[in-house]
């Protein structure tokens, strides 16, 4: 009896953030797609420490092009050792292979795995903005760090394969699902703050401002988004730098998918802005933009959140449709959508399967955000207790 | 009735405002396109040759109507679709688009149209199943399912549909016609090698329409499920599938017709690119074209104008539909009974 009317008292006055943590923490599904999200990011986040070779042009192994992955391993006929190895491979063409550059193992020879290795050189916190004008420019070199999770001794190490440069697949992969989450976050960000400013002041003066502001965000969600997408993408030329190019296609991300947002935002401030507490607010004399802040902003900032949670695997997909098309980041980047564009080459389809790698990734990573802003929405519902 | 005539003229002048302003987005898109058609006419004479000037780039600029200020291209931009349905020339293939679009656009309508009829035919059956049988591993499996249509986009589908064709059959499925009737006139034989072809890339657009569409009719269904008025049913003694098919599916019919138009849109939306790995010839695929390869803001504007124009199309249907189907919004639009 004690228990349960603590229980109680616990509930009642817990806060609205407690509430949503508990339900969710209580969602399986959702905890389980939560920690894979989370190892996501974690792993993006240290790329440079966990690839062991440079994701760009500059990492390339010329000895091993278009080379299948080599998982490291315990065992073989020669006996058990403790430090995982892999075999040596030795490049190999003749009559019997059609031309074809093969690779030959070798069991006898073995590269153990070293961890801790010194390898390329990775940066954090580096930042420059190059802006026209000399004033302008500053960069701040930030740290260099050289230290690797792992690398073998002599020779390289592929777990994922390379492609047809001799790049390691897996450093890209860890390099492509940070920009993928990266140009994810800023369109996020820019279509929230867009949403917020149409939806806000739609909703909070309604009337004829409502009016034409709903009539246009109508017309431009009846647009195809990816065809109007790629119509704005072909405005990039081809003499932008890559920063340039990542950070036009996030803004553009983010100008795609307001409208479903800021239809949110109105239609919560337009109930909300009745409510007596904003007009008490109004006789104490605040103004607009107080009683917007203050108070219309903290009523829904949990439903705001569940709607980015869940529109972002959709700007993931756009991103990687449109990369994968060859009109969004280009190479150098690497993004999950470059991967995956020298993917539908028929040879790759033949005979280098694992260039399909990075899409597993892709699929993980979509699956868990869209578990997890599942989860969200019902553990942020009200009308779902305990 | 004269309520329901005047409710469709209203809805009418709304799709018809729409597709202004939609146009108007269209029409400043392509004028922002960097390069102007006559520079990219006479970027191809310099190929073959003949040096230019800048008095050449002027001259054709007159001649194409370009030195005119930008509200009265825009109007006869807009008066040569509505009045002669006249789209102008391509900029890059300098053929009159109408000849490019023609065929290619009612092929990409009709395996449009054709995968979201099947993602229906396939979720409302298979939503209500899931509805029913809620929390039940039958209900989990499909909601794996269902999110997987969503994790994985069109042109994943595509992708790896091809890469099984190719390990185990050696043949990639691609295309819409097999070569020998590629440029044939339509016949009977025609028609039957498109349709032997045309199911890849309906069932790849369906992919994920169908799994928009069984969440979208699990929900509805669930949601009508715990309302009084199917309790009252179940307490009068209808049950099973009579119950089903009579209260909660009823009214789920109504959001189901009106979340059609935005359906239509994402499947527009996966065409191009699911076009581009099909290497399918419509106008999905020449829209990738003319932006990807050439910038040809012409045909570009022209191909999303359509594509907007059936869907605002579409909307407007089903908003009619609506009025008739749905009792609640029809005594609204018609009044008394």
């Amino acid at each position: 009896m004690e228990i349960s009317s603590q229980k109680k008292e616990a509930y009642f006055t817990a806060t609205q953030f407690q509430l949503v943590r508990t339900r969710f923490f209580a969602n399986r599904s959702a905890m389980i797609a939560g920690s894979i999200l989370l190892f996501m990011i974690v792993i993006s986040l240290f790329a440079g420490f966990l690839s062991p070779y440079d994701p760009t042009i500059a990492g390339r192994d010329k000895q091993y092009e278009n080379g299948s992955p080599e998982l490291p391993m315990f065992w073989d006929e020669n006996g058990f050792s403790l430090r995982p190895f892999i075999h040596t491979k030795s490049k190999y063409r003749g009559a019997d292979t059609n031309f074809r550059w093969v690779y030959k193992v070798d069991t006898e020879k073995r590269k153990y795995l070293q961890f801790f290795v010194k390898g390329w050189e990775y940066k954090y916190f580096k930042w420059s903005i190059n802006l026209p004008g000399k004033k302008f420019d500053f960069k701040i070199p930030g740290l260099t760090f050289d230290t690797h999770l792992f690398g073998v001794d002599s020779g390289g190490i592929h777990i994922f394969g390379t492609d047809k440069a001799g790049k390691d697949l897996f450093s890209r992969t860890l390099a492509a699902i940070y920009i993928s989450l990266a140009v994810g976050t800023l369109g996020v960000f820019i279509s929230f703050v867009l949403s917020l400013i149409v939806g806000g002041i739609a909703g909070y003066y309604g009337g004829w401002i409502d009016g034409i502001a709903q009539m246009f965000t109508d017309a431009v969600r009846t647009i195809p988004p990816i065809p109007l997408f790629m119509c704005l993408a072909a405005f990039a030329p081809d003499t932008w730098s890559s920063e340039m190019r990542f950070f036009f296609i996030s803004c553009l991300l983010g100008f795609i998918s307001w409208p479903t947002l800021a239809r949110r935002v109105r239609t919560h401030l337009l109930t909300e802005r009745s409510q007596e507490y904003i007009l008490a607010a109004k006789l104490c004399g605040a103004s607009s933009t107080h009683i917007i802040i203050r108070h219309l902003l903290p009523s829904f900032t949990s439903y705001i959140i569940v709607d980015l949670v869940i529109s972002f695997p959709y700007m993931l997909l756009s991103e990687t449709a449109l990369s994968f098309i060859g009109l969004g980041l280009r190479e150098p980047v690497n993004s999950l959508g470059v991967l995956l564009q020298s993917a539908t080459r028929a040879d790759v389809l033949l005979n280098y399967q694992w260039y399909f790698l990075p899409v597993l990734v892709l699929i993980t990573l979509i699956l868990s955000f869209v578990f997890v802003g599942d989860g969200l929405r019902d553990a942020a519902d009200p009308h779902k207790n305990k | 009735m004269i309520n329901f005539i005047q409710f469709t003229m209203t809805r009418a002048v709304m799709a018809v405002f729409t597709l202004f302003i939609v146009s108007l987005i269209v029409f400043t898109l392509m004028e922002l396109v960097p390069g102007t058609c006559a520079e990219r006419y006479l970027a191809f004479k310099n190929t073959q040759g003949s040096g230019i000037t800048v008095e050449d780039i002027e001259a054709e600029k007159r001649r194409l109507g370009l030195d005119r200020p930008f509200p009265v291209r825009f109007g006869s931009w807009i008066k040569n679709i509505v009045v002669d349905g006249d789209f102008g020339d391509s900029c890059i293939l300098r053929v009159s688009i109408n000849e490019l679009l023609k065929e290619r656009f009612f092929i990409s309508l009709a395996i449009c149209i054709t995968a979201l009829i099947f993602s229906y035919l396939i979720a409302i059956p298979v939503g209500i199943i899931s509805a029913t049988t809620k929390f039940s591993s039958i209900d989990t499996i499909l909601k794996f399912i269902s999110y997987l249509g969503i994790a994985l986009p069109n042109f994943l589908v595509a992708l790896c549909i091809m890469l099984f064709m190719t390990v185990y059959y050696g043949d990639t499925m691609t295309g819409l016609f097999s070569e020998k009737y590629q440029n044939a006139p339509w016949s009977v034989d025609r028609v039957k090698d498109f349709l032997s072809r045309a199911w890849l890339p309906i069932f790849v657009l369906g992919w994920n329409a169908t799994a928009f569409a069984l969440q979208t009719v699990r929900a509805l269904i669930l949601d009508e499920h715990g309302k009084l008025y199917v309790m009252a049913a179940r307490a009068r003694g209808i049950s099973g599938m009579s119950l089903l098919w009579r209260y909660p599916a009823k009214h789920s019919l109504g959001p189901v017709i009106n979340s059609l138009g935005f359906d239509l849109n994402r499947i527009f939306s996966a065409l191009p690119v699911v076009a581009l790995i099909l290497v399918l010839t419509e106008a999905g695929a020449l829209l990738i074209e003319a932006l990807a390869r050439s910038n040809d803001q012409q045909l570009a504007g022209a191909i999303i104008f359509l594509l907007t124009a059936t869907i605002v199309f579409v909307n407007f249907i089903t908003d009619i539909m609506l009025a008739i189907i749905d009792p609640r919004i029809r005594k609204g639009v018609m009044g008394g009974d």
